[in-house]
């Protein structure tokens, strides 16, 4: 999994690329940790090149929107496809999520 | 198992994952298994391996003895067996789905998202050892 900042405006962008499991999801979690401790309200992840996602990758987005949430921000979502999108619409995690199809639309909403 | 499978020893932990993975994509791949269906069966198996380390064994360290076999019908049996103390995950409360982003309980997914991807799971202690035995649709419609 490779996770790339882009610091906008009015969020962070994050583009994660790969695949993110019990291995690894820690690190998409420390790298949100660090732009929340840093004072950035809205995160957008950007999933269209990630591949796989487990549920340790989905505690992860949960924790992190969790946190978010209780800051009045949002972690964000978009480019989510194949089994991605498809864990995601089976926990029904994705109603609690914005979640939008590009990271152009979902810039836009902010 | 029946008939004859191919088995292999890891330990577990998550540094098994993508060895777990390589080697029961073998089975799928011999029973005509598309590539797009490679990821749901990747984590059909992470999630079993990450739930035995923590719960079969933690803190103590084993392994897990994986085995696959055609199961006819486009289907492929998996068993994966542990040395730990007793643990069924199939005995865990469903994750309540319908709470909103504030009180979403954090975990309990791993299980539901693997009985939402096979046709059918057992659990069973035989002996000292946990045996999950799973049935994996290779056409991607679990159920039929």
């Amino acid at each position: 999994m490779n996770i790339e900042p882009t610091e906008l405006e009015k969020a962070v962008l994050l583009k994660v690329t790969g695949r993110m499991d019990a291995e690894n999801a820690h690190e998409f979690e420390q790298a949100c940790d660090r732009w929340i401790t840093n004072g950035t309200k809205h995160l957008i992840a950007d999933l269209d090149g990630l591949q796989y996602v487990s549920s340790m990758g989905l505690r992860s987005f949960l924790s992190v929107a969790q946190k978010l949430q209780s800051a009045s921000g949002s972690l964000i979502l978009c480019g989510l496809h194949g089994l991605p999108r498809q864990v995601f619409e089976m926990t029904r995690l994705i109603g609690l999520f914005p979640v939008f199809e590009t990271s152009q639309q979902a810039i836009a909403t902010l | 198992m029946d008939p004859p499978a191919n088995r292999l020893i890891l330990p577990a932990s998550a540094g098994s994952i993508s060895a777990l993975s390589e080697f029961v994509r073998g089975g799928a791949v011999a029973a005509g298994i598309a590539e797009s269906e490679f990821a749901k069966l990747d984590l059909i198996l992470e999630e079993i391996l990450v739930n035995v380390a923590r719960y079969a064994y933690t803190p103590e360290a084993g392994a897990v003895e994986v085995a696959y076999a055609q199961a006819g019908g486009r289907k492929l049996q998996v068993e994966i067996a542990d040395f730990g103390r007793v643990f069924n995950p199939l005995e865990a409360d469903p994750p309540d789905l319908s709470r909103g982003l504030a009180d979403r309980p954090i975990g309990g997914l791993g299980v539901f998202l693997v009985r939402s991807m096979v046709d059918s799971i057992t659990y069973r202690r035989d002996g000292d050892r946990n045996i999950l035995s799973f049935i994996f649709p290779i056409d991607g419609a679990p159920g039929v």
